[in-house]
């Protein structure tokens, strides 16, 4: 390896150690057992998991994203996945502008959307429900299903879809049978990345939540700017598993695709 | 996630109309779209004519919203602030993720794997969680500080967050992936034998590089940095835990109108050219890059 | 209205999901606000440990002896309160919440003037005057102090005054000052650190104490949002003095936080019972407003989290060390002045209160680059 090579090297180590170091950190103060945190921590324990499972509050807001993320995420595959075989496979004039459009809510400013939601909310008096942010959620969540459901409807090409209809099968049975199970590593991947989108979500929750819908993010939020206590890193390294999780049915789903494909 | 596609697999649902067939259905599949059409009706695009409607209702029509923004010097003081921390954020996100980046590109299968899982874990990994590591990190007994007393590098706690400092931090930490993914998805796609010839033909490694490969690497520098430039832009987390006064951004301003002087007329008007500005970088960034490429990183 | 009362503040922007807790369990599409109906109130409040005593010493009991059942919600924020009753769906009875607020709230047409014939003649005798409002009454003093970290500053070596606090020579350390979370600036301490007397405070002069807030702004390395967070700041010893809530300092300290309370120069004000209009259930309200303000009621809620009572019959039910570390005890009570609710919540010629005006000038000020 050239001297060049070997800097590069260390440069891109010391970058891919500061991505991942802090979260590291994070996770190993957690399994420490004193009131202040202190790397590397004085020893091991449980007490701040413990802390955690034995509280209403936070296991409420647990259960609230747990079932949020999958309302979300069947939501946004469902309404994703149909409108990128739409774009995909349909003939349907600004086909483009529609996707962009679809996409665009991924990169607009969450607070932006936060106050609008909150104006369309507020008069049918959802704010503070988790409808608001069931809604809310979807809108962030459903890009990410567009681009991935889209790109692989891009890859597989229409000839199946087209053989099943010229032998008579009906439209949704054509999508049921033969369009979905395609790409249905792309919708689990889709999924996961839909949940994982609500699951993390901080701003609209905080904007659109409140006490009778406090997720997980919303709870941390308000527990890092008030209490700042050792439970929080505990719940931390819960989400960073739950994260982990996520991109490890991704990873598992596409394996899936290639092998099958092989 | 070994192979090149699998980092970008959105990278390239840019081109609706490069579909690889004509759509063999018929009746054709067209009016799936309007599930999401409808939804977003209502869901964001009536939500935001409600903002435009409120930006300039004061009751009544009315420029008062935007003229009494512009009239105070301290709210222009909040564009600037954001412009500043988003603009430091992206050349420090580019400085980090470009070599970064080129290492993913040029290397064996294996390390770029293992290199693309440890970006994409943090990637996502919840925003607040990595917050939370730099206030535990960086605070004034944090573990950094520590550390740097314990070494006797120096006398007393220097402060290393509530300041522009930590935000820049939590930024970068932040919105780096942004960076080096849709730069990677572009070098991955340079033909390496044109370094290779360049190179044949008496080029040195540094010349070969600039001559050759930054000029491809470009569109990836733009992607990015317009996508790193517009996140930074609405950035509302980090800053609003991070930082202190000096780093209150349009983003906290709005929440500031709203939530503690009432004026929604205000924070309409704020968001709204805090979108505008928004999307004029991302029409830019698309006009240049592709909107494919911009979204490509799959998550925002 | 103005003259009615003194006291203000706002306390913890602190989220009291604690509390809604409850009510959010279960499926989640039947997840709502807690629905205020006939025979039930919704009383909302800051939440952490005031909430927790709410529960046990006024709540459990006042259920029990009238059958009415009390949920709790909040927090009572301005904007949660406008958004229900335009919506028409209100969902809160009472609130528990400071004067700044309240004033804001009146001033929107938000709450429901209080029936005073409805409360017990005996007990409003005894509450001061200065806490009997049209929309409100105080029933809760706190006061804002000089809150120190006290492993940095042992007692008598602490800042025992506003220009010790303004001194960065002489008090070396990080200081934190509230920002937003509708905590007025506190003008009234650059006032006394510049010299001018308790007495002669009101009317502010405001322009000199905004040169003065200037000389503030480089010690202070964090502005608080609420006063749960100022305190986690001072126990974690982010910041080794805070301008925040006495009682607050004085709670941590019990729990075994390096904290103490210096009462000197201390403003004083208090959170009231309000009912909001538009409550489906106005004439529970005022029977759990009397039963509150019973000085019994107050010194049980004192013996949780030491807070001033605003009925002196409380006094009666506290021991003397249990009277000891209150704000409104005698020994603190007199080196403190009284919040002045007339000239902050006074309207101008632009309809704007003097609260409005300097919170609206505190953001500007704070984006101003010194």
């Amino acid at each position: 390896m050239s001297a060049g090579r070997l800097a590069l090297w260390l440069y891109g180590g010391a970058i891919v150690a500061f991505l991942c170091l802090p979260i590291a950190i994070v996770a190993a103060v957690s399994f420490g057992p004193s009131v202040i945190v202190h790397f590397p921590p004085a020893g091991f324990s449980w007490r701040w998991y413990a802390n955690y499972v034995g509280s209403g509050p936070w296991l409420a807001a647990t259960w609230l994203s747990v079932e949020l993320g999958i309302a979300v995420a069947a939501a946004a595959t469902a309404l994703g996945t149909f409108a990128a075989i739409a774009i995909v496979r349909g003939q349907f004039l600004g086909r483009r502008a529609v996707e962009f459009l679809l996409i665009s809510p991924m990169v607009a400013p969450t607070i932006v959307l936060a106050l609008g939601l909150y104006l369309l909310l507020a008069p049918w008096k959802l704010v503070g429900t988790p409808i608001a942010l069931f809604l809310a959620h979807t809108l962030v969540a459903m890009p990410i299903v567009v681009v991935i459901a889209g790109a692989a409807l891009k890859r597989t090409d229409a000839s199946m879809e087209l053989a099943a209809r010229s032998l008579g099968a009906g439209f949704w049975r054509t999508l049921w049978y033969v369009t979905l199970p395609t790409i249905r590593p792309a919708l689990v991947s889709s999924a996961a990345f839909a949940f994982l989108t609500s699951f993390d979500e901080v701003v609209l929750a905080i904007f659109l939540g409140g006490p009778g819908a406090a997720t997980l993010p919303k709870r941390m939020w308000e527990g890092i700017k008030n209490e700042l206590d050792p439970t929080l890193t505990a719940v931390s390294t819960i989400l960073v598993v739950v994260s982990l999780a996520a991109l490890a049915v991704v990873e598992l789903s596409r394996r899936g695709e290639r092998s099958r494909q092989a | 996630m070994d192979a090149a596609p699998d980092l970008n697999s959105g990278g390239t649902g840019g081109g609706g109309g490069s579909a690889p067939a004509a759509s063999p259905w018929r009746p054709r599949p067209d009016w799936l779209v309007a599930f999401a059409l409808v939804f977003f009706a209502v869901v964001y695009a009536y939500p935001l004519v409600r903002l435009v409607a409120w930006s300039f209702w004061a009751p009544g029509f009315t420029f008062r919203n935007f003229a009494q923004i512009v009239a105070e010097p301290a709210y222009l003081q909040a564009f600037y602030n954001t412009v500043e921390i988003a603009g430091i954020a992206t050349a420090v996100c580019l400085a980090l993720g470009y070599p970064l980046a080129y290492l993913m590109a040029t290397t064996d299968p294996r390390p770029r794997m293992i290199l693309g899982a440890l970006i994409l874990i943090p990637f996502w990994t919840s925003v607040l969680v990595r917050t939370l590591a730099w206030v535990v990190l960086l605070g004034r007994n944090g573990i950094i500080n520590q550390a740097l007393l314990a070494w006797g590098l120096v006398e007393r706690p220097i402060p290393l967050v509530f300041n522009n400092i930590g935000v820049q931090i939590g930024m970068v930490h932040v919105l780096l992936p942004f960076m080096v993914l849709p730069l990677y998805a572009v070098m991955a796609r340079i033909d390496p034998s044109l370094v290779t010839a360049a190179r044949s033909l008496g080029a040195s490694p540094a010349r070969a590089f600039l001559a050759v490969f930054a000029p491809l690497s470009l569109p990836g520098v733009v992607a990015g940095a317009s996508l790193v430039f517009l996140m930074a832009l609405g950035f509302y987390v980090t800053p609003a835990l991070l930082g202190g006064p000096n780093e209150i951004t349009v983003a906290t301003l709005i929440e500031i109108m709203v939530r503690d002087l009432l004026d929604w007329g205000s924070g309409a008007a704020l968001g709204l050219l805090l979108l505008a500005g928004v999307a004029s970088v991302f029409a830019a960034g698309a006009v240049y890059a592709g909107a494919g490429r911009l979204v490509g990183a799959e998550r925002a | 209205m103005a003259r009615i009362m003194k006291p203000s503040r706002r306390q913890i922007l602190k989220a009291s999901a604690a509390l809604g807790a409850a009510a959010a369990s279960g499926p989640f599409f039947h997840i709502g606000p807690a629905k205020a109906d006939k025979g039930e109130l919704v009383v909302a409040s800051w939440g952490g440990s005031w909430a927790k005593a709410l529960r046990e010493v006024m709540f459990d009991d006042f259920e029990k002896m009238t059958g009415i059942k009390v949920s709790d919600d909040g927090p009572p924020e301005a904007a949660k309160v406008k958004a229900m009753v335009e919506s028409g769906n209100v969902t809160w009875d009472i609130l528990d919440t400071d004067v700044p607020a309240i004033l804001t709230m009146m001033k929107n047409n938000l709450l429901m003037p209080l029936d005073y014939a409805k409360i017990d003649a005996d007990k409003l005798a005894k509450i001061p005057k200065v806490l009997h409002h049209s929309h409100a009454i105080g029933h809760k003093i706190y006061s804002f102090n000089i809150v120190y970290n006290s492993k940095t500053f042992p007692r008598g070596k602490q800042p025992a005054s506003w220009a010790d606090v303004w001194n960065g020579d002489k008090f070396k350390g990080a200081r934190s000052f509230n920002f937003r979370g509708g905590i007025y600036p506190q003008l009234e301490f650059a006032l006394l650190a510049d010299g001018v007397a308790t007495e002669q405070l009101y009317p502010l002069d405001v322009e000199r104490a905004w040169r003065i807030y200037d000389k503030l702004r480089p010690l202070v390395t964090k502005w608080y949002g609420s006063h749960a967070e100022a305190i986690q700041l001072l126990s974690t010893g982010e910041v080794d003095i805070a301008c925040t809530v006495g009682p607050r300092g004085i709670s941590a300290k019990r729990a075994g936080a390096p904290i103490d309370v210096d009462y000197s120069q201390g403003k004083l004000a208090a959170d009231n019972w309000a009912i909001v209009r538009g409550a489906k259930n106005p004439e529970a309200a005022h029977q759990f407003i009397n039963f509150a303000l019973a000085g019994e009621r107050q010194a049980g809620m004192s013996k949780r989290d030491p807070y001033g009572p605003s009925n002196p019959d409380a006094f009666k039910f506290l021991s003397e060390s249990e009277a000891a570390d209150l704000t409104t005890s005698p020994a603190n009570i007199k080196s403190q002045f009284w919040h002045g609710v007339d000239w902050w919540s006074k309207v101008g010629p632009d309809n704007k209160t003097e609260a409005e005006r300097q919170t609206e000038r505190y953001a500007a000020w704070m984006l101003r680059r010194i």
